[in-house]
C-alpha cells in the first residue's frame, strides 16, 4: 500500500513538474531571456539533486512523502489499525473465557491439592498415633507372656482387648470419618462436589455459550466494521480521486486555454498567411494569365510561319520536282550522249589500237634498222678509236716535248722576270726610303720564288679527296680554310659540306649503281666507311677517277640545281661537261638496247625528263653544247671537226626515233586526257545518281511537312 | 392413402425408432445396450435427415400426427445415458465414454451406489461433492485438502472406526473397504473408541469404585479397536488423530469406557512405528500416563517424517517428558504440545535441556502444567542459545517473578521467538515491570500474552504498544522485503524529474 500510495504520489509530483515545466519557462522559448532563465533554473536544480543525492537525504524525502501522502493511504492505514485492534480486542475477549476457566482450574487444582495434602497429613497422623498404639499393644504382648498369674493376665488382656477396641475404634472412626467425607458426599462433601460438578457444568455449558455468543458477536462486529473500514476507504479513494480529478481537470482546462490561445494565434497567423497566399496567387495568376496570352500570341504567330513554311516547303517540293523531273531528262539526255561518247570512244580506241601496233611494228622494224646502223657505227667508232689512240700516243709524245720546251722557256723568261723584278725592287727601295723616307720591306709574291710552270700539280685521285672530305667534314669546319688552301681548284660556292651532301645524296640514291654483293659485305661496316666504299664503287661504275671529275660532278649537280630552279638558265661551265658527257654516253649506249623508262634510274631520270620537256633543239643544242665543250676543253688531241661531223650525224640519226617517240608520247597522252574524261564522265554520273537531292526525291512530302515545325 | 413412397417409409422407420426404445427398456442389458450404442450412430442420424427435408416437403405428414414431433423424442445417446446409469451398480461403464457423456452420466448418477462400484471407478469431484452433502449436512472441504473424494472417504473410515466395537462387528467391515480408500485417504480422525461390549455385564455395584477396580482388572478385555492392519494398509496416511474415549455415553458413564490400556498402547506404538508417511499424531484425553508415553514415544524415535505430536490433555509427568525431550533431539519435530499434563520442573527442565540445542522445534506447548519458577528459569535459558523455536505456551504453570526476570533478559537477545503466552501465572507486578524492560529492546515479539498474571495495568499496556510498534515493523518487512531499496527507487524519479 505505502508503494503504492508512493507511486501515486510521485505521479502527481511528476504532473506538477511538467506543469511547472510547461507554464515555467522553457528552454525552448523565443525570448532568449527566457532560455536563460530556464537554463539557470534546471542547473539550480540539478545542483539540488546532486547535493540531496550526495548528503543521502532521501529520508527527508520520505518524510516529505509521508506528510503529503493521500488520504486514501491514511485512511487505509486508520482503519487498519482500528481493524487490528479490533480483532485483538475480540480475540482477547473470546480467549478471556478460556484464559479464566484455566485460572479456575489451576485454583481449583491448588484447593485440591491443598485438600488431598491435608487429608494426607490427616491420615499420616492418624498412621503415627495408631503405630504408636500398636507398639504400646505389642509391647503389652510380651508383658503379658511374663505374667504367671490368670487374674493379672485376664485384666491384662482385658486392658489389651480395651486398647486394641480402642485401636479399632480409632480407625473405623478414621474410616467413619472419610467415609463420612465420602457418606457426607451424599450430604456434605461429595454433595458439595456433586454440586460443584453440576455447577461447573452449567458454567461450561454458560462459557461454551458466552464464547459461542463472542465469538458470532465477534464475527460480526469484525464484518460490520470490515465493511464500514470499507466503505470509507472506498470513500476516502472516492474523494481523492475527485480532488485528483478536479486537479487534472483544472490543469486540463489550463492546458486547454493555454492550447486555445496557441491555437487562436495560429489561426490568426494562418489567416494572415492565407491572406497573404491569396495576393500572391492573384498577382501569379494576372502574370500566368499575361504570359499564357503572350506565348499562346507567340504560338499562333509560330503557327502561322509555320504554315507559312509548310507552303513554302510545298512550293519548294514542286519546284524541286519539277527540276528533278527536268534533271531526270538531262540525265537521261546525258547518258544518251554518254553512251554515243563511249561508243565513239571505243571506235577511238581501235582506232588507236591500230595505230599504236602499226607504230609498234615500225618501232621494231626502226629498232632493227638502228641496230644495223649502231653495228656499222660501232665498228666505225672502233676504227676511230683506234686511230684516236694513235694520235693521243702521238699527242704525248708531243705533249711531253712541248712540256720540257715549254719549261725550259718559262724558265728562261722567268729567270729575265725575276731579275726585271729585282730591279724594281731595288727602285723601289730606294724610292722608298731615300726619297719617301719609309722602310721598304720586300714584299713577297708567290711567284717569285716560283720556279716552273704554275699549272704543274699533282692531281690526287677521287677516291683520296673523297677520303679527306669525308674525314674532314666529320673534324670541323675551322679547318675549311686549310681545305681551302689544299684544294685550289675548288670553286669557292662549293664548300665541303655541300660537296659532302651531294656526295651522300649521291650514295643514297645511286644505290643500283652498287653490285648487290658488295651492299651485303658493306652492311656490317661504319657508317662513313660504308658510304666511302659506296662511293668508291659508285665513281668506278660512273668513271670518276680525278679530283677534278669529283668537282665537276658537284658542280654539274649544283648547276643543275641551280638550273631547275630557274628553269631556264643552263649551266654551261666545263666542270659539269664530264659527268654530263658520261651520263648521255651511258644513256645513248642504254636507250640503243632497253626501253628507256624501265632501265631509267632515278637519278638519271630528272636529267631523262628534261630532255623531254624541254624543245629538242634545247635538248638538241644542250647535248652538241656540251659536246662541243667537252671537245674544247679535252686535249686538243683528236681532231675536232671529226668528232663534230660523227656527232652531228650521230644526233640527225638520233633525231628520227626521238619524232616518233615524241608522236608516240602526243597520242599517249592524249589518250590519257580522254580517259580522263571518261572518269570523270562516270563520276558524274554517280554523282548524280547518288546526291542527296535523289535521296530528298524519295522522301515523302509528310516529312517535309514535319520539317519546319523542328 | 394416396401418398407417395416417401410417406410410407416413415412409419416404418418410426415404429423402428420405437421398437429401439422399447428394447432399452425392456432388456436393459449390456449387451442391449452397447447394441444400441453401435447401432445408434448408423440409424438415427439417417433418419434425422432424412426426415427433416421430407417435412418441409410434405406437410401432410404432420397433419396425420398431430402428437409427434422431433422434441419429444429423446436421443439415443440421451437414452443410453440413462440407461447407463440405471444399470450403473451392475455394469459401471464410464471410461469407454466420450467425454461429454461421462459428464452426463457423472452428473446422473445416484450417490448411494456402493462404494466398491464407485471408488476406484469415479474421479470426479462433483459426484462425490453429492456424496458428503448427502450423508453429512456440515462439510468443510478445506479441512481435507479441497478434495470431495478424500473427505468422503475419510469421513466415511472415520465413521466406521467410531462406530466399531470390537468383538461384535466384523473386523472386513473395515478391511474391506481398505482397497477402496487406501489412495485417498490422507487423515485418519477418530474422537471416539469404543470398547467391546460385555454381553453379561456384571451387575454394577452401587460403588463406582469398585467397577474401576473391575476394570482394570479386567483390562485385556477391553482393548480397542487395533489400527495396526488398516494403518498398514493406506499409502499415504499423513495425520492419526486418536482419542480413546466414549461420547454421547450420557448417564451410562462408567470410569472403564475410558481406558487407553497398555495393548492398546503397544499396538498404537507398532503402528506408528511401521507407517513412515506419518507427519502429524495426536492423541489426546485418552489418559496416558508417563509409562504409555514412553512406550509411544520410544517408537516414535528417529521417525522419518513426523513433524507433529500432540499429546494434550493426558496424565503425563516428568518422565513422559524426558522421553518427550529424547524425541525432540532425535526426531524432525517441529510442534509439540504437551498441553494440560502434569509435567513439573524436572520434566520442565529436561525439556529445556533438549530445547537449548534443537534446531527443528517452532512450537512448545506447555499450558496448563506445573512447572514452576524452576522449570521456567530452565526454559528462559535455553530460549538464549535456541535459534528456531517462535510459539511458546507457558500459560498457567505457577511461574512467578523469577522466571521473569530470566525472560527479560533472554529476550532482547532472542531474535526468533515470536509468540510468548505466560497468562494465568503469578508474575507479579515487579515481574511486570521487569518483563517491559525485555520487550523494550525486543523487536521480534509479536504477541505476548499477559493476561490474569497479576501484573499492572501500566506495564501490560506499555508491552502492549511495544508489541504493536514489532507488529508493524513486521508487516513492512513483509510487504518489502527490500526495505532499504525502496526509498533509492523512488528518488530515482525525482532525480530525472529535477
Amino acid at each position: 500500500m505505502n508503494l503504492l500510495a508512493n507511486l501515486g504520489f510521485f505521479d502527481q509530483n511528476d504532473e506538477e513538474h511538467l506543469a511547472a515545466t510547461i507554464h515555467g519557462p522553457s528552454v525552448y522559448s523565443d525570448n532568449p531571456q527566457e532560455r536563460i532563465q530556464a537554463r539557470r533554473l534546471r542547473i539550480a536544480a540539478r545542483q539540488e539533486a546532486r547535493r540531496r543525492e550526495a548528503l543521502g537525504e532521501y529520508l527527508d524525502g520520505k518524510k516529505e512523502s509521508e506528510e503529503e501522502q493521500s488520504k486514501s493511504y491514511k485512511q487505509k492505514e486508520e482503519s487498519r489499525l482500528k481493524l487490528t485492534k479490533l480483532l485483538l480486542c475480540g480475540t482477547e475477549l473470546v480467549t478471556n473465557i478460556q484464559v479464566a476457566t484455566d485460572i479456575r482450574e489451576i485454583h481449583r487444582r491448588v484447593e485440591e491439592e491443598e485438600v488431598k495434602r491435608q487429608r494426607l497429613e490427616k491420615l499420616e497422623n492418624e498412621v503415627k498415633t495408631s503405630q504408636d498404639k500398636f507398639d504400646e499393644i505389642t509391647a503389652k504382648w510380651e508383658e503379658g507372656r511374663q505374667k504367671r498369674i490368670p487374674q493379672e493376665l485376664w485384666e491384662m488382656l482385658n486392658t489389651q482387648q480395651l486398647h486394641c477396641a480402642g485401636l479399632i475404634e480409632d480407625k473405623n472412626k478414621l474410616i467413619s470419618e472419610l467415609q463420612q467425607a465420602r457418606g457426607c458426599s451424599r450430604r456434605g462433601e461429595l454433595k458439595i462436589k456433586d454440586d460443584q460438578f453440576v455447577k461447573d457444568l452449567k458454567k461450561q455449558s454458560d462459557d461454551i455459550s458466552l464464547l459461542l455468543e463472542r465469538m458470532e458477536e465477534q464475527v460480526k462486529s469484525v464484518m460490520k466494521n470490515f465493511r464500514q473500514e470499507l466503505m470509507q476507504i472506498e470513500k476516502a479513494f472516492e474523494s481523492e480521486r475527485q480532488e485528483l480529478l478536479s486537479n487534472n481537470m483544472k490543469k486540463w482546462e489550463r492546458a486547454l486555454q493555454g492550447h486555445n490561445a496557441k491555437e487562436l494565434e495560429y489561426l490568426i497567423n494562418r489567416m494572415k498567411k492565407v491572406e497573404d497566399y491569396e495576393k500572391q496567387l492573384n498577382k501569379q495568376r494576372v502574370w500566368d494569365c499575361e504570359e499564357y496570352n503572350t506565348i499562346k500570341i507567340k504560338l499562333e504567330r509560330d503557327i502561322q510561319i509555320l504554315e507559312q513554311q509548310l507552303q513554302q516547303m510545298k512550293a519548294t517540293y514542286q519546284l524541286n520536282q519539277e527540276k528533278l523531273e527536268y534533271n531526270f531528262q538531262v540525265l537521261k539526255k546525258r547518258d544518251e550522249e554518254s553512251t554515243v561518247i563511249k561508243s565513239q570512244q571505243k571506235r577511238k580506241l581501235n582506232r588507236l589500237h591500230d595505230i599504236l601496233n602499226n607504230l609498234r611494228t615500225k618501232y621494231a622494224k626502226q629498232i632493227k634498222q638502228f641496230q644495223e646502223e649502231n653495228q656499222t657505227l660501232t665498228s666505225d667508232f672502233k676504227r676511230l678509236v683506234g686511230q684516236f689512240k694513235e694520235l693521243q700516243k702521238a699527242m704525248r709524245h708531243f705533249a711531253i716535248i712541248d712540256a720540257e720546251k715549254f719549261r725550259e722557256i718559262w724558265l728562261m723568261n722567268e729567270e729575265e722576270a725575276k731579275v726585271l723584278v729585282q730591279r724594281a725592287f731595288d727602285v723601289d727601295k730606294v724610292i722608298s726610303s731615300q726619297h719617301l723616307g719609309l722602310p721598304w720591306k720586300m714584299p713577297d709574291f708567290w711567284f717569285l720564288k716560283n720556279v716552273g710552270p704554275i699549272s704543274m700539280q699533282q692531281q690526287k685521285s677521287a677516291t683520296q679527296i673523297l677520303e679527306e672530305l669525308l674525314l674532314q667534314t666529320e673534324e670541323d669546319e675551322t679547318e675549311e680554310t686549310s681545305e681551302d688552301e689544299s684544294y685550289m681548284d675548288l670553286p669557292k660556292q662549293v664548300s665541303a659540306k655541300t660537296t659532302k651532301k651531294i656526295l651522300m645524296l649521291l650514295c643514297d640514291e645511286s644505290g643500283f649503281l652498287i653490285e648487290s654483293k658488295l651492299l651485303s659485305l658493306l652492311l656490317p661496316l661504319e657508317k662513313n666507311e660504308c658510304y666511302l666504299l659506296r662511293l668508291d664503287a659508285i665513281f668506278s661504275a660512273l668513271g670518276i677517277e680525278s679530283e677534278d671529275d669529283l668537282y665537276k660532278l658537284v658542280n654539274f649537280f649544283l648547276r643543275y640545281r641551280s638550273h631547275r630552279l630557274s628553269s631556264i638558265q643552263y649551266s654551261t661551265s666545263t666542270q659539269t661537261e664530264r659527268t654530263s658527257l658520261i651520263s648521255t654516253m651511258e644513256r645513248m649506249s642504254l636507250l640503243s638496247q632497253t626501253d628507256r623508262k624501265s632501265l631509267v634510274s632515278k637519278s638519271e631520270v630528272d636529267s631523262m625528263v628534261l630532255p623531254e620537256d624541254l624543245p629538242e633543239d634545247d635538248n638538241e643544242s644542250l647535248v652538241s653544247k656540251e659536246l662541243r665543250e667537252e671537245s674544247l676543253a679535252s686535249p686538243k688531241l683528236i681532231h675536232p671537226n671529226d668528232v663534230l661531223k660523227i656527232l652531228e650525224a650521230f644526233v640527225m640519226g638520233l633525231k628520227k626515233p626521238n619524232l616518233v617517240l615524241t608522236q608516240r608520247a602526243k597520242l599517249l597522252m592524249e589518250n590519257d586526257s580522254l580517259e580522263e574524261q571518261n572518269a570523270e564522265m562516270q563520276s558524274l554520273l554517280q554523282q548524280y545518281l547518288q546526291a542527296k537531292v535523289n535521296s530528298e526525291l524519295q522522301i515523302p512530302p509528310t516529312q517535309s511537312f514535319r520539317m519546319p515545325t523542328k | 392413402m394416396h401418398d407417395p413412397p416417401a410417406t410410407s417409409s416413415h412409419p416404418g422407420s418410426r415404429t423402428s425408432m420405437y421398437n429401439v426404445q422399447r428394447q432399452h427398456s425392456g432388456l436393459g442389458g449390456v449387451s442391449s445396450a452397447t447394441q444400441a450404442a453401435k447401432t445408434s450412430p448408423s440409424h438415427a442420424p439417417g433418419h434425422l435427415k432424412s426426415k427433416i427435408p421430407s417435412n418441409r416437403r410434405m406437410r401432410r405428414i404432420i397433419s396425420e400426427d398431430a402428437e409427434w414431433t422431433l422434441a419429444i423424442v429423446p436421443l439415443l445417446t440421451e437414452l443410453c445415458i440413462q440407461h447407463i446409469v440405471k444399470n450403473f451398480q451392475n455394469n459401471p461403464i464410464l471410461k469407454q465414454l466420450l467425454p461429454q457423456h461421462q459428464q452426463k452420466v457423472l452428473s446422473h448418477l445416484p450417490p448411494d451406489l456402493p462404494l466398491t462400484v464407485t471408488a476406484n471407478l469415479i474421479d470426479d469431484e462433483n459426484y462425490w461433492h453429492r456424496c458428503c452433502i448427502k450423508r453429512w449436512p456440515v462439510c468443510h472441504v478445506a479441512k481435507h485438502g479441497g478434495s470431495w473424494k478424500r473427505m468422503f472417504f475419510e469421513r466415511h473410515l472415520e465413521n466406521l472406526l467410531k462406530l466399531f466395537i470390537p468383538g461384535t462387528t466384523d473386523p472386513n467391515v473395515i478391511l474391506d473397504l481398505l482397497p477402496l480408500c487406501r489412495n485417498y485417504v490422507r487423515r485418519i480422525q477418530v474422537d471416539q473408541f469404543l470398547p467391546p461390549v460385555r454381553l453379561p455385564t456384571p451387575p454394577q455395584g452401587d460403588e463406582q469404585s469398585d467397577s474401576g477396580s473391575d476394570g482394570e482388572g479386567n483390562e485385556p478385555e477391553k482393548d480397542h479397536y487395533q489400527l495396526e492392519a488398516l494403518v498398514a494398509g493406506l499409502k499415504h496416511l499423513e495425520e492419526l488423530d486418536l482419542v480413546y474415549g466414549v461420547k454421547d455415553c450420557g448417564m451410562n458413564f462408567e470410569w472403564n469406557l475410558f481406558l487407553f490400556t497398555f495393548r492398546d498402547c503397544h499396538s498404537l506404538a507398532a503402528t506408528i512405528k511401521a507407517c513412515h508417511t506419518l507427519k502429524i499424531f495426536r492423541l489426546t484425553r485418552s489418559k496416558v500416563d508417563d509409562d504409555k508415553a514412553r512406550i509411544l514415544i520410544r517408537s516414535l524415535l528417529d521417525h522419518p517424517a513426523l513433524e507433529e505430536l500432540d499429546l494434550s490433555h493426558n496424565l503425563i509427568g516428568d518422565r513422559g517428558a524426558r522421553a518427550a525431550a529424547k524425541l525432540l533431539s532425535h526426531s524432525r519435530l517441529r510442534v509439540l504440545n504437551l498441553a494440560n499434563n502434569q509435567l513439573r520442573a524436572p520434566g520442565a527442565q529436561s525439556l529445556a535441556h533438549a530445547l537449548a540445542h534443537n534446531t527443528n522445534l517452532v512450537s512448545l506447548n506447555l499450558r496448563l502444567n506445573c512447572i514452576e519458577d524452576e522449570g521456567g528459569q530452565a526454559i528462559a535459558h535455553a530460549l538464549e542459545t535456541n535459534k528456531c523455536l517462535t510459539t511458546l505456551h507457558l500459560g498457567g504453570n505457577e511461574l512467578s517473578e523469577p522466571t521473569a526476570t530470566v525472560l527479560s533478559q533472554v529476550l532482547p537477545i532472542n531474535t526468533i521467538l515470536t509468540s510468548l503466552n505466560l497468562s494465568c501465572n503469578h508474575i507479579g507486578v515487579d515481574g511486570g515491570k521487569q518483563l517491559l524492560e525485555g520487550m523494550s529492546e525486543n523487536k521480534t515479539i509479536l504477541e505476548f500474552d499477559l493476561r490474569l498474571s497479576d501484573v499492572s495495568q501500566e506495564s501490560e499496556y506499555l508491552i502492549g504498544q511495544a508489541l504493536h510498534a514489532n507488529r508493524e515493523a513486521a508487516r513492512q518487512r513483509a510487504l518489502n522485503p527490500g526495505h532499504f531499496m525502496t526509498p533509492i527507487t523512488n528518488n530515482g524519479p525525482e532525480n530525472s524529474v529535477a
